[in-house]
Formats: C-alpha cells, structure tokens, sequence
C-alpha cells in the first residue's frame, strides 16, 4: 500500500528532517568551537576511560618531573659540597705533610700549620652540615638542622634514607651518606684533624696520620661516584620523563580532541545540506492545488 | 409516479452536495488542528418507490440520494499503535534525560571532575614527601583534600537533588494522569448522548484520541472500546477511566531519597494505597524505574545507584588513604593517626572529612626514620598509580554510567523513531490533505450546479406542459 501523502504530513516530515539537519549541524558546532571530541562520557565510553587513564599517568608523569627537579638540586648541592670537602682535604694533606717533617719545622711553623688546619677543621664541619631548602644532604631524614654537633656526633639515623621517585617503581636515593663521607665521634675526620693538631702541637711526628687521612679520602670520593652516579639516574629519568609527558599529551589530544580539519570539512557540507533542505523544503511546501483553480 | 418527482430528486442532490461542501469546509478549517481526522459524507442512492397494484407497470428511476451520515476517516489499529510506541517513547525519554543529567554533572573527562581532583590530590602528597614536615606543601595538601571531599559532596548532593526534583515532577505527571482521564471520562459520557441521539460525535472522538495518547505518553495503557461509544483504559490490568467514572492514581513513597529504600517510589490507585502499579510504559514508569532503590546487584535506579558508588568511593579513599597513613608518624613522632573520617551518621560520602588541620598532624614518614622522613607521603601518593589505585574505582563508576546513557540515549532514540513512524502513519491515514478537499470541493460544487441544472430542466418542462398546452397555432 502506497502510504497516503498529505500535507500534514509533509510538514512533518520536512520540519522533522530540518530539525536532524540542525542538530547534526550544533553537534559539528560544538566540535569545531570547543575542539574536544569527548565531551561526556557517553560520546565514547571506552575512549573515555582510556582519557581518564592517560589524565592520571600525565598527573603522575608531572609530579614525577617535579620529583627529579628537587632530587637534582639536591645531588648537585651534595656534589659541589663534596667537591669543596675534596678540595679542603688536600690541603689538610700537604699540611699534614709538612707538619710531618720534623727535621726541617719550627715549632711556631708547626703552630701556624695547626691553627690552619683548626681553621680547615671549622670549614669542614660547616661543609658537612650544608643545607638544601633548611634540610641538611648530609643527614639523610634527620631533623636537627645539622648533620654533625660541635661534639661530632652524627644526627641522622642509619638506613634512613631520602628518597625521591622517578617513576612507579623506582626511587633514586639523594642525599649523601654523611656518616660514610665524615665518619662519626672520635673516628671522623674532624677529631683526625683534632688529633693531627694536637699532635703537632706536644710534637708528635704526624706522619702516621697521613693514612688515615689518605683512608678518609678514599671514603669521601667513594661516596662522592656514588652521588655522580645517581645524579646520571636522576638526568636520565628527567628525560625519559619529558618523552613520556610528550607522548602521553598526544595519547589524551588523540583521544578528546577533534581533528579541525575534518571537523570544518564535516560542518562545511552539513552548511550545504541544510541550506538545501531549506530550500528544498520552501519549493515543497509552497504549490496548492488553489494556485491553480480560477 | 409524480409529476413532480423529478424535482425532489432534483432537490435531495442539492441537500446533499451542499451538505458535501458543509464537510469540505470542516476539513479545510481544522486542516492544521492537532488530532483532527477528517470526515466524508456518505450518501447512498434512493431506490424507486416500490408499487403495487395491477397498473403500475413501467421501470421508474430512483428517488434522489440520502445523506447517511458523517463518516470519520480513521483506524483504530493506526491509533494504538500510535499509544503503545508513545508509551514506549515516554518511558526511555525519562530514563535517557535522567542518565545525561547525572553524566552532565560528573563532569568527565576534563580538568574539572573529581578525577583530576584526585590527581592534585595525591600529587600534594607527593610534594609532601619531598618536603616533609614543611609548612608550605602541608598546607596545599590540606587544601587539595578539602577540595577532594567537597566535589565529592557536590556529586553526590546533585545526584540526591536530581532525585528530589524527578520525584516532586512525578507528582505533577501523576496529577496530569488524573487530569487527562476525568476528562476521558467526561468524553465518553457526552458521545455516548450525541451518539444515542443519532448526533455526529466526530469532533469529541478526535478530542478523545489525543486524551488517550496523552495517557498513554503518561503511563502506557490499554483502550478497550465498547459497545454504547465509550473506552475504558486500563492501566497495569485495572480500570483508570471505566465509562463514564474515573479511578484516580496518585504519586506515592519517600520524598527523600535517603528514606527510598524502605519506601520506593510508586503509583498506586488511590482507592488502595499500598500497592505499587505495574506499569508497562510511560513517562511515569520511567520515572519510577530511575527513582527506584539500589540492589545488591548493582541494577537498581540509576540514581540511588550513583549515591552508592559515590559512598562506596569515599569509603575506599578513606581506608585506602588511612591504612597507610596510620602506620606512619609525624614529625614529632605521633603515630596511629588518621587522615579522613567518615560520619557514620550520614551517608559516606557527605560524612567524610579531613581529619588533620596542620602539618603537625600529617603522618608523613616511618616511625624511627627521622623527623622529616616523608616515605609514608610518598606510598600515599602511589594510591593513584598502578593497577590497584583508588582512581580506577572512579572512572569505572563514570564509564558505567557512561555506557548506561549511550545505550538509554541509542533506545531513546529508536524509540522515538518509532513513535514518529506511526505518528506519520497516523496522520497519513487521518490528516486533511488541502488538494484533495480542492477537488472535493470542485465535485460538490459541480454537483450543486448539475443538480441546479436538472431543476431548472424539470422547471422547463413542467413550464411547457402546464403552460404552452392547447395553445398549438394560436
């Protein structure tokens, strides 16, 4: 049966297909001026929670990147520390040297060598207690404000670490040891100078001391390769981590946003469309039989 | 036979193509009036008058035409299929409205959902575990948690507020529902008069179709007609217009949506209250069905469901967050301490709080390992990554709901489509169609004149016979 058309009907018809053509046309607007393609979660469920996913490793990611900036700042205040210390201490050892050669040394040269090595002494111990943002890179996650007290005890707790994270799994350990680095009480190495003072002092031949200061340098480049060593963990990391942030934006730009130019494409033939429905419509509705009866 | 028949016969046509026009002109006036159906006249001829007796021989022609009556041109199968797609409609278009309403207000994806809450959330935590037990990331952290917990009460309150305002509308589309069939009833009363005094009832079974429809669009339903003109509709199996008298409906069950569990929303007969109807479509059913309390399954109204899994997601932060922070220790050594705390008076998720108001009682490192350990702050921070984070909870819950408004939404709209297919039906059958009431009007027109002409033909004869006889060669 051939469906009776009316004109009824036809108006129906045709304001039903205008409006679809309209709301095709608004949903493309929508699009084109927000630029997102998901904009609830019913645009595209599976899409969405693979942008949530994406949203929340990006979140990571970046605090992440922040994480190795503060654990880089405080690698390299650690290393220029060291670097100092390691400079100090070789002059404590031509100075030990020197005061080791009994024959050749006044008693005032030995004084003027022992109050220099009294004032490397004092160098030192504000060395070891370098602080990073009033937190000292010496003391792991002591909380004293010092890593050494003037008695040389050591504040920080053995196996307590600082660690920063660089990525789900992984930490990167950024302070330094400073028990390891300095030794603690009466075998650091600011009672070794102490001891080396005195010795010139009541004229002990220190030349036994020189091992000892030889074994503390050895302990304190030991640690400072391990800070090089993690500050190259810490650089790697921050790489791996701006790669990944950059891939993770374009994982979430693929997901919500649109492509503009199919979008503007898509939105130029729906202009054509509708503009043809219109006038398709307007040339439809138009003509009655009483345009034609006299 | 009479002289004079011929202008009876003559005078019935005219009657009758004027009583066509009469018609013609209803139809052209209501052609764009919303439920009309259009009418015909129907006439049928006048046979000869039978005769009896032993000279009336001779074949005589017919006496002219009768109009029969007013016919109205619709189909009772087109109309209810019309009512059950509309019920049809009706229910899925409540339920589709009411998922993009709760979709709308989470606010997902984007920068201003409570997944990237989250994100800020537990990134404070991880810029407290760089500067433990330092003012300044303490107090962000704080922040971000208050923010955490009132977007969590935002959602959920929204959610509780979309509840009590589909529910208050419920009353409102009860009442319509009354409305509709007190006037169906009234209706009735008057067509079955006009038709027991043989009166057209057109007009009223038009105005009594779109009531029907409107019921239907309400509470789906089922038009049974009767003999004497009048319908009954049932509704769930039982009489809510019966002749002439009506059975009011009304709203009934919690207002709140806290009390819906005991007490569902329903619509139940007002004459036994108590007992829910089983609606089979409908805006109302829609609404009841969205309103309806969650079950341990999971597929209860999408509403109460939403409620349960924004309580059941403040919960899991709380114990996921607290179980890892009570294990820890404040800069000052301090240790068992929690970072939220829910209200057991109140659902959970507007009973949760943040516990701590300064650094000194945020648990950031492990016992022993110095005042500014901050390992615990950064286990916490980890909640949000991995397989296991407290995040997935959440963004299943949003494309859960998500893939619940897509599919409500694709049977809304083929429910709709539907509905316009029969619609279109509909009115193809009933609708006025202006060129054919044109030529409509052309014929009744010319019928006029031809019926004029045999008149005035009849007249003329009549004038030679009575007037020009015997007057041959005068």
């Amino acid at each position: 049966m051939i469906s009776r058309v009316t004109n009824a009907t036809q108006t129906l018809n045709a304001q039903r297909n205008l409006q679809l053509s309209l709301q095709r046309q608004a949903q493309l607007y929508d699009q084109a001026t927000s630029r997102r393609l998901l904009n609830k979660p019913s645009d595209d469920p599976t899409a969405t929670a693979s942008a949530m996913g994406v949203r929340s490793d990006a979140a990571a990611t970046a605090q992440y990147q922040r994480n190795v900036g503060n654990g880089d700042a405080w690698l390299t205040t650690a290393d220029s520390a060291l670097t100092s210390v390691e400079t100090l201490m070789r002059r404590v050892r031509d100075l030990t040297l020197q005061g080791a050669n009994d024959g050749a040394m006044s008693p005032e040269a030995k004084e003027s060598i022992a109050t220099e090595l009294d004032g490397l002494k004092k160098s030192l111990l504000s060395l070891a207690n370098t602080t990073y943002l009033g937190r000292t890179v010496f003391a792991g996650n002591s909380d004293a404000g010092v890593a050494f007290q003037p008695d040389y005890s050591f504040t920080g707790t053995a196996g307590s670490t600082v660690e920063r994270r660089i990525g789900p799994d992984t930490t990167v350990r950024v302070d330094a040891d400073g028990a390891a680095v300095f030794g603690t009480g009466a075998s650091s190495v600011f009672a070794l100078i102490d001891n080396t003072v005195n010795d010139l002092r009541t004229g002990v031949n220190v030349t036994p001391r020189l091992a000892e200061i030889d074994d503390r340098m050895k302990a304190i480049v030991g640690e400072h390769a391990e800070v090089g060593g993690r500050q190259t963990r810490i650089d790697k990391a921050k790489d791996t981590l701006a790669v990944g942030a950059n891939a993770l934006e374009g994982q979430r730009s693929s997901l919500e946003d649109v492509d503009l130019s199919k979008v503007i494409l898509d939105l130029k033939t729906q202009d054509v469309n509708y503009q043809t429905a219109i006038a398709v419509t307007a040339r439809v509705l138009q003509p009655t039989l009483m345009d034609f009866l006299r | 036979m009479s002289t004079f028949s011929g202008l009876n016969t003559a005078y019935t046509g005219l009657v009758a193509a004027k009583a066509g026009l009469d018609v013609v002109g209803q139809n052209l006036v209501n052609a764009n009036t919303q439920g009309y159906t259009r009418q015909r006249v129907t006439t049928s001829g006048v046979p000869a008058l039978s005769s009896a007796g032993l000279f009336s021989g001779g074949v005589r022609p017919g006496q002219g035409v009768t109009i029969d009556g007013i016919q109205r041109l619709d189909d009772a199968a087109l109309d209810a299929r019309v009512r059950t797609t509309t019920a049809l409609s009706g229910y899925t278009n409540t339920r589709a409205d009411a998922l993009a309403t709760l979709e709308q207000s989470l606010n997902e994806p984007g920068t201003n959902g409570l997944s990237a809450q989250l994100q800020k959330f537990w990134s404070a935590w991880g810029d407290v575990a760089n500067q433990a037990g330092e003012q300044a990331p303490a107090g962000v952290l704080l922040g971000q948690a208050g923010s955490l917990v009132t977007q969590l009460q935002t959602g959920y309150r929204s959610v509780d507020d979309q509840w009590t305002t589909l529910r208050a509308s419920m009353d409102g589309m009860a009442s319509d529902l009354n409305t509709a069939a007190t006037a169906v009833a009234d209706l009735n009363g008057r067509i079955r008069s006009a038709l027991a005094s043989g009166q057209s009832a057109n007009e009223l079974l038009d105005r009594r179709d779109l009531l029907t429809a409107s019921i239907a669009k309400l509470a789906g339903g089922v038009v049974r007609p009767n003999d004497d003109g009048t319908v009954d509709v049932l509704v769930g199996g039982n009489a809510l217009v019966s002749g002439t008298s009506t059975n009011l409906v009304k709203a009934a069950g919690a207002s709140r949506m806290a009390d819906a569990a005991t007490d569902p929303a329903r619509l139940e007969w007002a004459y036994r209250p108590g007992a829910a109807i089983a609606l089979e479509g409908g805006s109302i059913a829609g609404a009841v069905s969205t309103l309806a309390p969650a079950d341990a399954s999971g597929t209860g109204g999408v509403l109460a469901e939403a409620a349960v899994s924004y309580n059941a997601f403040a919960v899991t932060l709380a114990q996921r967050v607290n179980a890892i922070h009570s294990t820890g220790a404040t800069p000052t050594g301090a240790t068992g301490l929690d970072f939220f705390a829910i209200d057991p008076t109140k659902p959970a998720a507007l009973g949760l709080s943040v516990v701590p108001t300064g650094v000194g009682q945020i648990a950031t490192g492990t016992p022993g390992a110095g005042g500014t350990d901050g390992s615990i702050a950064d286990a916490i921070s980890q909640l949000g990554t991995g397989a296991n984070a407290v995040d997935k909870q959440w963004s299943s819950f949003v494309v859960r709901v998500g893939v619940a408004s897509r599919t409500e939404k694709q049977q809304s709209d083929l429910a709709d489509l539907a509905s316009s297919a029969a619609t279109n039906a509909q009115l193809a059958s009933s609708s006025v169609d202006l060129d054919e009431e044109n030529m409509n009007m052309l014929s009744f027109q010319h019928a006029y004149q031809g019926a004029a002409r045999v008149m005035t033909a009849v007249d003329e004869a009549l004038d030679v016979l009575i007037n020009h006889t015997g007057l041959v060669g005068r």
